[in-house]
């Protein structure tokens, strides 16, 4: 009996803590709405923009391990980066300026597999994780205008001297993101004389690349720098062969249940290119890893 | 739309990933089953340093995620220089293989020695006093009767690692699983995809359980 009392004692001590947790995410969203109530822009009460206001926070999808767009840093939780920004850009203007960003947002891990469906199946308002726009994807979901424009390229150990543009590398194994686009631009470009070796994340391709199973990493340039940054002992190498316009991904309206929510973005995605913001941005993020300067994702 | 349809629209993933899979299981399970023998003989025997690594080795692989495990096997042993195929899909699916059976062979390893255990101790003693060495003991009274008791629970762990065979995807084998997540990447359709999915590991793992049934039962008359 007085085991069966301790056992029980623990499993209520577990859902008291569990509880708890859940208590401290929640409870600090009203003092902030409150605070910024004097700022919160105003929307049609009938567009997706109000039903997130009163919703009080915003679902943003993206991914734990994507230097430099967004990255969960382990010892803090904190999220970082340049999607990350983006989405706290976004979080202002649709709840106000005065108060943290972060206040309003709900972060939801996701890998490039589970972008879609997350938005398909109502777990995340945007998917804002170097989200390339394709035909295929249009038909599936919606996409706000470009925010950001890059291309594939190739990661290759520093000593590597046989592999220089993206025809090299045909009979090479190369490592890409299973459910990316990366995998069918490499197959395009070497006419499928690729192999491609499919992993879930470019920290587990570059970790491939160090232990020689692969010859290559290829993917946007920009996660590239990332993993460029993580292992000196790599380079990058050829030019683009493939054009990567990322947009902000949300579901696609049906029976106005995310009215007006496209027009408003592309809107805000003009106003964060126009007013200087994104430049500030790509200079934060992009640049100690790429190296030049940009005032708009065209260049 | 036919419900099953994607199958044939994509033979290469679906067929050729349920192929892989076959393969995995098929070589995985022979190498759960020698390993699981050979450790269940070191946890039984008199010798204690030997009791001891049996324990070892059971409480390590059976007490550490399979994921884990495998991509030690994929991107740890590299490091030491050691590899088991110079090509990376060979590799990858060695890997796999070596995985299945080391994890799995702990589980074999446990219900055998339940089976050695259950077998009476007066069967033993008599065959030693007879004369028989312990080798011949094992071979001619023990093992016989313990792999008769221990058919259905080596059933389940069967079916378990069938099923285990879809961790392989994460470091890049091309089996069932893969296949499915492929095409659900290429076409969005997951529900048909991951649905094929499902039935086509059924077509796998039900028959298995009819077969272990019916080997149990043949067994039971056997005896």
């Amino acid at each position: 009996m007085r085991g069966i009392a301790r056992k029980l004692s623990i499993v209520l001590a577990v859902v008291f803590v569990a509880a708890a947790c859940g208590g401290a995410t929640t409870t600090s969203t009203p003092a902030a709405t409150a605070s910024a109530l004097a700022t919160t822009p105003t929307f049609d009460p009938m567009s997706y923009m109000s039903k997130l206001q009163t919703n009080g926070k915003i679902r943003v999808g993206t991914q734990e391990d994507n230097t430099p767009f967004s990255v969960k840093i382990p010892t803090t939780s904190k999220w970082e980066g340049f999607d990350v920004d983006v989405a706290r850009e976004l979080a202002k203007a649709i709840f106000g300026s005065a108060a943290d960003p972060d206040a309003f947002i709900e972060y939801v891990p996701v890998v490039s597999a589970t972008r879609i469906p997350s938005l398909t199946d109502g777990k995340a308002d945007v998917i804002i994780k170097t989200f390339t726009i394709t035909e295929e994807r249009k038909q599936q979901i919606d996409f706000s205008d470009v925010y950001f424009i890059t291309g594939q390229r190739i990661l290759v150990k520093k000593d590597n001297t046989t592999i220089k543009e993206a025809a090299d590398l045909a009979g090479k194994t190369v490592c890409a993101q299973k459910g990316s686009t990366s995998e069918q631009n490499m197959t395009k470009a070497t006419d499928g004389k690729a192999k491609p070796l499919l992993l879930d994340s470019y920290p587990a391709c570059l970790l491939a690349l160090q232990q020689g199973q692969v010859d290559a990493v290829s993917t946007d340039e920009t996660i590239l720098f990332g993993l460029v940054k993580q292992d000196p002992n790599t380079k990058i190498v050829g030019k683009p062969f493939s054009d990567e316009p990322y947009g902000i991904g949300m579901k696609k309206d049906s029976g106005g249940d995310r009215k007006g929510f496209v027009a408003f973005m592309n809107t805000w995605v003009g106003q964060l290119i126009s007013s200087g913001t994104w430049a500030k941005l790509y200079e934060k993020h992009i640049t100690p890893v790429s190296n030049d300067k940009k005032q708009t994702p065209k260049g | 739309m036919i419900p099953g349809a994607i199958v044939f629209e994509f033979p290469k993933d679906f067929f050729g990933g349920l192929w892989v899979t076959v393969q995995i299981s098929a070589l995985g399970l022979a190498g759960a089953l020698i390993i699981g023998t050979g450790i269940a003989l070191l946890r039984v025997s008199p010798l204690r340093p030997l009791r001891w690594i049996g324990a070892a080795y059971v409480e390590f692989f059976r007490n550490t995620p399979l994921v884990v495990q495998l991509f030690f096997l994929f991107l740890g042993l590299p490091l030491i220089g050691f590899r088991f195929a110079s090509d990376t899909f060979d590799n990858i699916f060695r890997a796999a293989c070596v995985g299945m059976a080391l994890y799995h062979g702990a589980y074999v390893a446990e219900i055998v020695r339940g089976g050695l255990l259950g077998v009476d101790k007066g069967q033993i003693e008599a065959a030693r006093s007879l004369g028989l060495s312990y080798v011949q003991m094992l071979r001619f009274v023990q093992l016989p009767q313990t792999f008769r008791s221990i058919v259905p629970p080596l059933g389940n762990i069967a079916i378990a690692l069938v099923k285990n065979t879809s961790l392989a995807s994460t470091i890049g084998v091309a089996d069932l699983l893969f296949g499915a997540e492929v095409v659900e990447s290429r076409t969005f359709r997951a529900e048909e995809g991951f649905g094929a999915a499902t039935v086509l590991y059924l077509f796998l793992t039900g028959p298995l359980g009819f077969a272990v049934n019916a080997l149990e039962r043949r067994m039971l008359i056997a005896r």
